[in-house]
């Protein structure tokens, strides 16, 4: 693991840590719903805390969004070039296609990030808090090594077709 | 399966198999429409009056550009039927079958299997002829003004007026074997220039395609095993040989995203008939090869991002509270199980 | 009034009496607010402190005392002498200071790590950061961060 990953790794963790508690908890503002308050359009400032930032540099970081009944993560994923960009949307949008096998995974990451989760109440009740914040940890480091091993592999398909062909033409 | 082949396997197949059919003495009954790359159909008929006589017709979207790439003479017709009616038992059908642009007749008597696959390169002999022209150009060029190997790379930069010493023959063949995609082929006396003009409709292929082009480019500096291939040049303008005679003005939108992929041939590409047949070959099918590598690139990801879904999958999971686990922890009320072992459901 | 869809209209949000609370009014109430003057006052001797190469003095200094009632310009000019501070820090001594500093302390220490993430300021040096955010919570471990989230009062 790379110098500066594993502090913004144990960053998360803690961060997480501290945001996973949550509550059941009723909407104040519609009889009988009780829906993800960091999600809502919301008129009650009390049931949301503190947003955390961790930035591991400007192209990398997470956002996390707590509040009292859900808890919003949101990931931007290092892409330093038109490939990576290309295989993170690639990535992202494959997952994204899948987010009921995920439960937690949001369908559509929020401005400016590559992806993100949303967990609630509902899921901290079904699992285990240290479980998920484990997964949410691994998911960050499989990305960008998914994403890297990706890359590599389109550039030496490249280069061995590209070597093949021209191959051909040695007589 | 890394290279293409440029004959084609099903026309292959069928011939084979009304041979063999003809042999055991019960011939088929064939109507069939076969595909190729590059809008190319084949269509296999028997001979509304003789069943020993097998139809082979083709359509490719070429065919016009390449009919009329020497000045109109039509002279793909007599390449055609000389590369062809040398071979037993086939003749050119006096006028092609409707809707397609060249017929052969097959007499499935005198069918051997060299035949066939000759049949099979039906559509790279249609594609080899503005080469031909090309080559035989060339061999006109050269023996008027032979000059030294020495000059090589250097002239590509430099001015078109400037060309005094080499002769760069004023033809300039062209295969518009796509709908916007250009084939364009260049003789001059030392070299021949063969371009692709190709573009990518989907944002995706225009990188992968970037990076792939970009490899072309660079093997042959890398690897010394092959230092003996056709130069490759890519570029997104296109190249001087092009300049005077691409049209201009009413290009919008896809131009923008128009690459050109310039081989340069030296004669050792093409001293001999096989090498020529080897090397046209492999440039007609430049494009398909590397679209069908991009392809391949963009379906191992896929499988290999769905391989990745499962593991992620598989550690969320984990996250899950076990139920047994959780009831029995709880033992709030003890599970009844029927007799068969199933839980019971209230 | 015909243009708008009166059967939408939000009659709570006209209700004084509603029990809706906005961001404003979930912030400490503040004895006294927080001069400009008093704040580049501090960053001075911030600066001076940190100058003089006594970063442990100098980061003890920052994060007492935030400026939690002064309004969004005052914490923001204060915010950025923090984190002049915090990144002249060598990385050797960062686990010292941060075990020096009080329960109240680390908790100010973290926000400002929070907000520093925040900014691309901040983002630039994320590493340095985030070597702070590491030292802090294997002093305190998670108590700083619960702490964080649960504050009103913000620098």
């Amino acid at each position: 693991m790379s110098q500066s990953l594993r502090p913004y790794l144990t960053a998360v963790r803690y961060s997480l840590e501290a945001a996973l508690t949550l509550t059941n908890f009723s909407s104040q503002e519609v009889e009988r719903h009780n829906r993800p308050e960091i999600e809502v359009p919301n008129t009650s400032a009390e049931l949301l805390l503190q947003p955390m930032h961790i930035a591991r540099s400007e192209t990398e970081q997470v956002l996390i969004e707590p509040s009292v009944n859900s808890v919003r993560i949101s990931l931007m994923v290092k892409q330093a070039d038109e490939i990576e960009q290309i295989l993170v949307h690639k990535f992202t949008i494959f997952l994204e296609q899948r987010a009921e096998a995920f439960h937690i995974l949001r369908r559509v990451p929020i401005k400016g990030y590559s992806i993100s989760f949303l967990i609630t109440n509902k899921h901290t009740e079904s699992m285990k808090t240290g479980k998920l914040v484990d997964f949410i940890i691994e998911f960050m480091e499989e990305v960008d090594k998914e994403i890297s091993e990706m890359k590599l592999f389109l550039n030496a398909r490249a280069r061995f077709v590209a070597n093949e062909y021209l191959g051909e033409f040695v007589y | 399966m890394l290279h293409l082949q440029p004959s084609n396997l099903l026309i292959q197949k069928t011939f084979s198999e009304a041979l063999e059919a003809n042999g055991s003495g019960s011939p088929l009954t064939f109507d069939r429409i076969i595909s190729d790359f590059d809008y190319t159909n084949f269509h296999v008929s028997n001979d509304p009056e003789n069943r020993d006589l097998l139809l082979l017709s083709v359509r490719t979207k070429a065919w016009q550009s390449i009919l009329t790439c020497d000045n109109g003479s039509q002279g793909v017709l007599p390449y055609l039927a000389a590369k062809y009616t040398k071979l037993p038992g086939i003749t050119v059908a006096g006028s092609a079958e409707a809707g397609f642009d060249y017929t052969l007749c097959i007499d499935l008597s005198q069918l051997t299997s060299e035949t066939i696959v000759q049949l099979s390169l039906l559509k790279t002999n249609i594609m080899s002829y503005p080469f031909f022209l090309a080559f035989q150009e060339f061999a006109t060029l050269s023996t008027k003004n032979p000059t030294t190997t020495t000059v090589t790379v250097g002239r590509f930069n430099e001015e078109t007026g400037n060309v005094s010493s080499i002769d760069v023959s004023s033809t300039l063949y062209t295969i518009q074997y796509r709908d916007n995609e250009n084939m364009f082929i260049k003789p001059s006396n030392d070299r021949i220039t063969v371009i692709f003009e190709t573009f990518f409709q989907d944002e995706t292929d225009k990188v992968f395609g970037k990076v792939f082009l970009q490899e072309f480019v660079d093997a042959r500096k890398r690897n010394r095993d092959i230092q003996s291939a056709p130069q490759v040049i890519f570029s997104t303008e296109p190249p001087l040989e092009l300049q005077n005679h691409l049209p201009k003005g009413n290009e919008v939108g896809d131009e923008a995203s128009k690459r050109f992929i310039t081989f340069v041939l030296f004669p050792r590409h093409f001293a001999n008939e096989e090498l020529q047949f080897k090397t046209v070959s492999q440039l007609i099918l430049f494009r398909n090869y590397f679209h069908y590598h991009i392809k391949c690139s963009k379906a191992y990801m896929h499988s290999r991002m769905r391989y990745r879904v499962d593991t992620f999958v598989k550690v969320l999971n984990r996250a899950k509270v076990d139920e047994d686990e959780d009831e029995s922890g709880g033992s709030n009320y003890e599970t009844k199980r029927t007799i068969t072992g199933r839980k019971m459901v209230y | 009034m015909a243009e708008t869809n009166w059967r939408r209209i939000d009659i709570d949000a006209f209700d004084p009496e509603s029990g809706r609370l906005t961001r404003k009014d979930i912030e400490p109430p503040y004895s006294s607010q927080i001069t400009s003057q008093e704040v580049s006052s501090k960053i001075s001797q911030l600066r001076s402190l940190a100058s003089s190469g006594d970063s442990k003095a100098a980061v003890a200094l920052a994060v007492s005392d935030p400026p939690y009632s002064g309004d969004e310009a005052t914490k923001n000019e204060y915010f950025k002498a923090v984190l002049e501070t915090l990144s002249t820090v060598r990385q050797a001594d960062i686990a010292g200071i941060v075990g020096d500093l009080t329960p109240v302390q680390q908790d100010a220490l973290v926000k400002y790590l929070y907000k520093g993430m925040s900014v691309p300021e901040g983002q630039r040096q994320g590493g340095i950061l985030l070597a702070w955010f590491e030292r802090v919570t294997q002093v305190a471990g998670v108590r700083p961060v619960s702490h964080f989230i649960n504050d009103r009062n913000t620098v």
